[in-house]
């Protein structure tokens, strides 16, 4: 039924086809699409090039060998079987902790009204606000210092506290304002409606959140599950600090292998990063699956 | 009752923050005054962090064929390896240090070993039993002052970057020149000569490369070779804004200018292929590195590519590089050392040098067969005794940043060369004075 | 607190009549007030430890000369009186400015335009969709290999285009002039896919009635777009720009990859200062002193966006 619906927007397609508008805006759109996919296509085209083509002046752009072994050679130069699967590890974890904890929060500042929320609101976003580089080392002392973890004291002296562990990979980054502030935003755009219905039918807020209110939203879920895994799934920085040990480090570690001081290995950085793109491509081709019609007619008169 | 809880987590907060940071440093002094007991026996479990031997390769030579041998030695000892990239050899460094869980053994570059001793970090060598005298013989006076501080040795070189003049010698030949330019001027007409342009007046081949090189660098060559040099002798000065070093920027910016030998945004450090490869440069202030990607991608011009030295009032060459440290507060001293000595030892430093194509700072690897085979390596290590390094105070790693900037203001006309360099050396003065 | 409290009936009521009703019945009004603060406590927590500290931490290091390697000294505002004297984070501090302006108001209208048309049913839709979500997930450097050679001056893309009109070409990157507006097309260009994600998403949330509504009032697809579509995307569209600006004012890898922040400092940014004074001039304090003012520039922005446009009551 909702399916028809969208289609108003479009009204009767087969009227329009010829229509010049439309021809102008097809073009327009595959334009603006195809200037999106050159990185993407230099990176897969480049991956496959010999040494003696990408030299070449003017460069080219289509191979005219197609060096398929570069895959091969550029997955030896690295573990690269441990670091995906420990970038899969973080990436699920966070993506997980992200759903529920942040789902939570954000649900509670946009429909539950509690004195202090405008200001944990505003609090989310101010740490936002603030860049990396500054927040990473006392980031990283927190970690160190961990209390009762790997060998700290109850005041966090003496050990290494959580570093070269899974916890400082998992936990630190598991969490961005960034998800909490989408996810109330979504929450607040659904009609009040529904919670007044259930709160006077005494379900509990808990219950309001998970059974009433969050199936609304699965295109919010598959955003934010989207970009919190990719997110993660980008990360270099943090996991190379807190680890000293080869088999706790991920994907763009093994990337930075192919990036030297003075020179670059661009054949296998291509072919390493197009390996490293592909899930987060099908990951989303499997969550635009998700943008449908959210809003569904259940509840409301 | 809110503003009370709320003023009270502010102070917790204020509190943890301090305590977090006071912790770092107590934990600092108190493990740097530690003294390794290890009279007899050389032992105990060592940490190591290098942004060299880098990859599956690197991994493999270092554990599997490296240190083997040094366990041959000091069956007792243990080494954990941190790799790391030099992109991220700060932060590691920086958050190491900061939280108190320094490595005993750290691989970092010349001009950093300054400020890494002046602020006791790293151990003085001397005080394990290596010192210069010692390594004077394996050594040229220049490459072992990168890792000297206040007459104390803090740091022994493994492999180098050089910098110096590389040529086209079929370019060359076809504009009639037999040998790569032997002084300034000549290189100034090799360059006009050599370059060309199509009907449009668009660039086609420079004759003289000087974008593709990180531009402190580049200008630092042009900088020794005019006589000029970066601090005074006793470093309390920075210097680079002399009449030599104004002249070596002046030099640059007429090459750019009034003869036209290359253009801005012909190529710059971000192109993936050196100029001199594809025949877009004729010359070019080079890295001895090329030679690694020429085998690679046109081994045809193996025979083509002519190193030579960038003379003026003295030949000119720049090295960079890879030194071992020892760290202040380690555990175990007398086996960082000892891991120390055997990682800048000849075999180690040849393999780590060979995987990187870089210049080994021994002399005597200069007989190697890697060397032989190796025209730029080579080239370098017969120079070494001219090549000079950056860094000198314990601010370079703060100073060296504004060079860039101030050398693209000069070669964009923005600022002559004597504002340029004036400017930057206030700033230095300002960074050496805090 | 300023503005509206957002969202809820019970958040419309004054204050006092909140309290005066709460205690008239207690129970069902602290349950949900405690629901609240249970349901948040875990974000804010783990947001408290992991970011509240460190920016508390950046706070206080922003007094002192700390280099990392040495303990922290305490300078006062130093570092505050140095950077009102740097003529370079001066620059940095513009540009910023000049980025944030263009390229946040450009990109979300392509986006939300964009993500309008992709959520129609037409032809190859879902390839449309990655196709425009593809620059997010390229890799940084393939992305900076191909805008390099669209930009070079001798054989780019642009240059060419300009010579068929007949117009000469330019040293894009590398001349001062041209190089903030190059960044910023790729600033805009980069930032069109998140953005257009969002808006899809939240396209999804709307009553499909309120269009059937529109048209049977005769209103036609752009006045729907202005009638409908834009008002119920107003929690979205705070999202967005809220986000994009402070994404905008802390660019960093564009700059990284693609100028370094020069010609001669003319494309470096707040964020890259910060990095450069972090971790590359090794003066923390600094860093943190300059990551203050930039803190103190979004938080000054969003707060007057937020009386501005009222927030994002629906």
């Amino acid at each position: 039924m909702s399916a028809a619906m969208t289609q108003t927007t479009a009204a009767s397609p087969v009227k329009r086809r010829f229509d010049g508008k439309r021809i102008a805006l097809t073009c327009v759109l595959a334009f603006g699409a195809f200037t999106m996919i050159v990185p993407f296509l230099w990176m897969i085209l480049t991956s496959v090039k010999g040494p003696g083509e990408l030299i070449e002046f003017p460069p080219t752009f289509w191979p005219k060998e197609w060096a398929w072994s570069n895959y091969a050679e550029a997955l030896d130069a690295a573990p690269f079987a441990t670091y995906f699967r420990n970038s899969f590890i973080i990436a699920t974890g966070h993506t997980i902790i992200t759903l529920i904890f942040g789902a939570m929060a954000g649900y509670a500042l946009a429909r539950i009204p509690f004195r202090g929320r405008e200001l944990v609101f505003l609090g989310f976003i101010a740490m936002l606000m603030i860049p990396t580089y500054t927040k990473i080392v006392p980031q990283f002392l927190i970690v160190k210092f961990m209390p009762l973890f790997g060998g700290n004291d109850i005041l966090g002296q003496g050990g290494s506290g959580w570093l070269n562990t899974w916890w400082a990979l998992l936990i630190p980054g598991g969490l961005s304002p960034f998800a909490i502030f989408l996810f109330r935003q979504f929450y607040l755009s659904l009609p009040r409606e529904l919670e007044e219905a259930a709160r006077i039918d005494g379900l509990g807020e808990f219950r309001i959140w998970g059974q009433v209110y969050t199936p609304l939203i699965k295109p919010a879920l598959a955003t934010v599950a989207l970009l919190t895994f990719q997110d993660s799934w980008n990360n270099f920085l943090w996991p190379l600090l807190v680890t000293t040990r080869d088999d706790l480090r991920v994907i763009q570690v093994g990337l930075a292998v192919f990036r030297q001081e003075e020179t670059t290995q661009w054949a296998y950085l291509m072919a390493g990063s197009t390996l490293a793109t592909i899930p987060m491509v099908l990951l989303f081709l499997v969550a635009q699956r998700y943008f449908i019609q959210g809003f569904t007619n259940a509840g409301i008169k | 009752m809110t503003s009370w809880t709320r003023r009270g987590a502010a102070a917790l907060l204020a509190a943890a923050t301090t305590s977090l940071v006071l912790a770092a440093c107590g934990d600092d002094s108190e493990t740097s005054s530690e003294n390794g007991s290890g009279d007899g026996q050389v032992s105990g479990e060592l940490t190591v962090l290098t942004p060299i031997f880098e990859g599956a390769e690197g991994k493999a030579l270092l554990e599997e064929e490296l240190l083997p041998q040094f366990y041959e030695q000091y069956p007792d000892v243990t080494v954990t390896v941190d790799y790391t990239d030099y992109g991220s050899l700060n932060e590691k460094l920086t958050t190491a240090v900061a939280s108190g869980l320094v490595p005993d053994v750290m691989m970092m570059g010349v001009g950093w070993i300054e400020a890494f001793a002046e602020n006791g970090i790293l151990a003085d060598l001397g005080e394990l039993g290596i010192t210069v005298d010692d390594l004077s013989e394996d050594f040229t006076p220049e490459i072992l002052a990168g890792g000297v501080w206040q007459d104390d040795l803090y740091a022994i070189p493994i492999m180098l970057d050089t910098r110096f003049g590389i040529a086209r010698k079929d370019l060359l030949a076809e504009a009639g020149f037999d040998e790569p330019p032997s002084s300034l001027e000549e290189l100034r007409e090799y360059a006009i000569a050599l370059t060309e342009r199509d009907s449009g007046g668009q660039l086609q081949r420079a004759g003289f490369d000087m974008l593709s090189m990180d531009l402190r660098q580049m200008y630092e060559v042009f900088l020794f070779a005019h006589g000029g040099s970066l601090f005074s002798e006793d470093f309390t000065e920075p210097t680079f804004n002399s009449p030599e070093g104004v002249a070596a920027l002046q030099y640059l910016v007429d090459l750019m200018h009034e003869d036209r030998v290359e253009d801005i945004g012909f190529s710059s450090t971000d192109i993936d292929v050196h100029p001199l490869l594809n025949d877009r440069a004729a010359m070019a202030v080079g890295h001895n590195n090329l030679w690694i990607q020429l085998q690679e991608a046109a081994p045809e011009l193996a025979d083509q590519l002519v190193p030579f030295t960038i003379t003026g009032s003295e030949p000119g060459m720049f090295f960079g590089g890879t030194l071992a440290t020892v760290s202040a507060g380690s555990d175990h001293p007398e086996a960082a050392a000892a891991l120390v000595e055997f990682l800048t030892g000849p075999e180690a430093a040849l393999g780590a040098n060979e995987q990187r194509g870089n210049v080994p700072a021994r002399t005597e690897l200069l007989d190697s067969e890697y060397v032989q085979n190796n025209p730029l390596v080579q080239f370098a290590m017969e120079n070494l005794e001219i090549a000079q390094r950056e860094g000198g105070v314990p601010q370079w790693l703060e100073i060296r940043g504004d060079f860039t900037p101030a050398i693209e203001a000069a070669l964009l006309g923005e600022k002559t060369p004597q504002q340029a360099l004036d400017d930057l050396a206030g700033e230095a003065r300002e960074a050496m004075a805090r | 607190m300023t503005t509206k409290p957002s969202g809820t009936v019970a958040g419309s009521e004054p204050a006092t009549a909140r309290r005066w009703r709460s205690r008239r019945r207690p129970s069902a009004s602290r349950k949900l007030r405690r629901a609240g603060w249970l349901m948040v406590a875990p974000a804010l927590g783990h947001s408290i430890l992991w970011i509240a500290i460190p920016v508390l931490a950046t706070l206080v290091l922003s007094f002192t000369d700390y280099r990392v390697i040495s303990a922290p000294r305490w300078v006062g505002l130093d570092n505050y009186i140095e950077i009102w004297n740097d003529a370079v984070f001066r620059k940095a501090t513009w540009n910023t400015i000049v980025y944030t302006f263009f390229t946040v108001p450009v990109s979300m209208a392509v986006a939300v335009v964009i993500a309008v048309l992709l959520n129609q049913r037409i032809v190859g839709r879902t390839l449309y969709r990655a196709a425009f979500f593809l620059p997010h997930v390229t890799a940084t450097v393939a992305i900076a290999m191909v805008w390099l050679w669209m930009y070079n001056p001798q054989y780019g893309l642009l240059n060419g285009l300009l010579s068929i009109v007949g117009l000469p070409g330019q040293v894009w990157l590398g001349n001062p002039d041209w190089a903030l507006w190059s960044v910023i097309i790729v600033g805009i260009w980069q930032g069109i896919g998140i953005k257009m994600l969002i808006y899809l998403a939240a396209l999804q949330n709307i009553d499909p009635n309120l269009y059937e509504a529109a048209s049977i009032d005769g209103a036609s697809k752009i006045q729907q777009f202005f009638s409908v579509t834009l008002p119920m995307l107003k929690p979205a569209t705070f999202f967005v720009f809220v986000v994009s600006i402070i994404g905008a004012f802390q660019v960093f890898d564009q700059i990284y990859v693609l100028t370094d922040g020069g010609p001669a400092n003319a494309t470096t940014m707040m964020t890259y200062e910060v990095y450069r004074s972090a971790f590359q001039n090794f003066r923390m304090g600094m860093a943190c002193a300059q990551s203050v003012v930039l803190f103190a520039f979004l938080i000054v922005l969003t707060v007057v966006n937020r009386r501005l446009t009222g927030g994002d009551d629906t």
